[in-house]
């Protein structure tokens, strides 16, 4: 008796928090919300299949046939093959790039006590905080001089010194979580400083390297700003390019809305199975440096 | 070889103190003297790229907003007149409203709804699932978003649908000028919720439930728990939500410049922000690229970061609670 009573105003007082007006209305709401977002997913696909009248009238059902054409078109004529090729290199490349430039130098950011390490920290972070904007005027300058203008390496080495703060600033703090004593077993035993980083700790930061690999492909995948400022040739555009080229084509060439449809869901899918497969590495990876 | 590990032993624990043998071990140590030979050959290509291509384009924007430039040639050295030009241009007082808005405005609706939202789904079934949907549009491209959030608002689309159904016979014209810029801050508003809410609810759940326990004995209030518990208790990381919240909302362009779409090269002068002002002086003006101009909006934008985060940190400073 005298250890079950305790335990029953809370039963209770849950019970009645449970039917409280907040509730009642805000768990409706949140699902109303959840079925928003995925509404707006399936009626993007099944617009992307449907002709462009039926879009309009008949918004909710199933289309009355099959319009793949929707698809083929926008590929060729929206030039969202040749974009999303394009996209897929650049997007590789930065990735890659990143990681190889920003990894040993958040390695011995966060593991060589030097005076210089607080400094080139902050120096790296500043960079989270600086608009696009604010730098594309003078990279243009730079670029022009490097002749890589409207080039998708251009294009890729931009990108990359652009996700260096937030990749850097990761890395640093992913690597102070890491065990010191396997390095310190490793350099007893022989191995070079720079044998010991790429055997010892590149495998044990598998996980975080990798969380930032797609962080970096994610954010990425439709860049728009800096894409619009340095390609110039339809033939050298990405996806985001793409999409708005084909929003200024159906100004002269009528409305293709289920040719704009099948280009949207030709960016948005691939970003989709990516989620499905990693949702909760991509979440954790994003978040999770600021509750910590 | 005998002399040498006769002696090592003997050497450490005759030291004084702590800090000597600490100082004493650091330089005897191999491992660190390797590892600091290799500190620059590995920070320095990182440090090249991100100067060179980063760090030093960005000082060059702020010399360059002092200097008249049409992109070629010579500049000439012009002190703050870009700047007085800049604050005597309606058009850039209008953005820099716009850009205050989506700050203020957007972020203080993003922000209770994530608030309500977190409080919420703390107790709710399916919460996992809700979340990871309502996080999805934070990693889909924003030009895809604004297009299906525009197409929504379309002249016979499906807002306009569900207003008829709800019984107002003439819906308004969404994309026209006076409803433009609110139909872009409620998309942000869409588009953002999830981020936050997820960071958020990541705080929350590390708050230990007794607390919340106690607050049912005591008869609390969800408003109550919320004021007395939850809030003192997430206080740095809504400090962290508001430092990352400013950053995005001044950088905020795709966006609105989606809605150009049919209307050709820009989208229309209202509902321009500091962004998209930048980018127009420099790369979309009809006459001379005004580089000088552009670069002082560009400065603006980066003030105006600056001065929001230094503001947030000085408001949000305050002992945090340990738990």
């Amino acid at each position: 008796m005298a250890v079950t009573t305790p335990g029953r105003p809370t039963r209770l007082s849950t019970f009645r928090a449970r039917l409280s007006a907040p509730r009642l209305l805000g768990v409706p709401l949140v699902w109303l919300l959840v079925a928003f977002n995925v509404c707006v997913g399936l009626w993007m696909l099944l617009s992307s299949v449907k002709s462009a009248s039926e879009i309009f009238t008949d918004p909710w059902t199933l289309p009355h046939s099959l319009h793949l054409d929707n698809w083929a078109r926008a590929w060729s004529q929206g030039q969202f093959g040749q974009a999303a090729a394009n996209t897929v290199i650049v997007v590789g490349g930065t990735a890659l790039g990143t990681l190889l430039l920003a990894a040993p130098a958040a390695y011995v950011l966060s593991r060589v006590a030097t005076r210089w390490n607080g400094g080139l920290i902050m120096f790296f972070t500043l960079g989270l905080g600086v608009p696009a904007q604010v730098v594309v005027l003078p990279l243009f300058v730079v670029l022009d001089d490097l002749n890589l203008i409207d080039t998708l390496q251009g294009l890729c080495l931009v990108y990359i010194a652009s996700s260096l703060p937030f990749t850097v600033f990761f890395l640093t703090g992913f690597f102070r979580t890491l065990p010191v004593e396997l390095e310190e077993a490793a350099s007893l035993d022989g191995a070079s400083p720079l044998r010991t980083f790429a055997q010892i700790m590149l495998p044990l930061a598998r996980g975080g390297l990798i969380t930032v690999l797609i962080l970096n492909i994610i954010q990425h995948w439709g860049e728009t700003v800096f894409a619009l400022v340095f390609i110039q040739d339809t033939s050298h555009q990405t996806l985001s390019l793409a999409l708005l080229g084909f929003l200024q084509q159906m100004q002269y060439n009528g409305a293709d809305w289920g040719g704009l449809f099948a280009g949207v869901a030709m960016v948005v899918l691939p970003l989709l199975v990516l989620y499905v497969w990693l949702a909760r590495r991509i979440i954790e990876g994003m978040t999770v440096g600021s509750v910590k | 070889m005998t002399a040498v590990t006769t002696e090592r032993p003997s050497s450490v624990p005759s030291g004084p103190g702590p800090a000597r043998a600490r100082a004493g071990r650091r330089r005897a140590s191999p491992l660190l003297a390797g590892r600091r030979r290799l500190f620059w050959p590995l920070v320095l290509p990182a440090l090249l790229v991100y100067t060179g291509m980063f760090a030093g384009p960005s000082l060059f924007t702020a010399w360059l907003s002092l200097n008249k430039w049409a992109g070629a040639g010579p500049m000439e050295f012009v002190g703050l007149r870009n700047y007085r030009r800049l604050f005597a241009d309606p058009v850039f007082e209008h953005s820099f409203v716009n850009t205050l808005w989506i700050v203020f405005g957007v972020g203080g609706l993003t922000f209770a709804a994530a608030f309500g939202l977190t409080m919420v789904l703390r107790e709710m079934r399916g919460r996992k699932a809700a979340r990871a949907v309502l996080f999805f549009p934070n990693i889909v491209p924003s030009v895809a978003l604004s297009i299906l959030w525009g197409f929504l608002f379309q002249y016979g689309g499906l807002v306009d649908s569900v207003v008829k159904a709800l019984g107002l016979q003439h819906p308004p014209n969404w994309l026209g000028q006076s409803d433009l810029f609110r139909v872009i801050a409620i998309g942000l508003v869409w588009t953002s919720t999830g981020f936050y809410t997820t960071i958020l609810m990541a705080a929350v759940d590390q708050i230990p439930p007794e607390l919340y326990e106690d607050c049912d004995l005591a008869g609390a209030a969800a408003w109550q728990k919320f004021r007395h518990v939850t809030l003192p208790l997430m206080w740095d990381v809504v400090g962290v939500c508001a430092v990352l919240w400013t950053i995005s909302a001044v950088k905020v362009f795709e966006f609105i410049y989606t809605f150009a779409g049919a209307a050709g090269q820009m989208p229309d002068a209202s509902v321009w922000n500091t962004a998209l002002y930048t980018y127009g002086e420099a790369f979309a003006s009809d006459g001379v690229p005004s580089y000088g101009t552009a670069a002082a909006s560009a400065v603006v934008m980066l003030a105006l970061v600056g001065v929001l985060v230094g503001l947030i940190r000085r408001v949000m400073r305050r002992d945090a609670v340990q738990f």
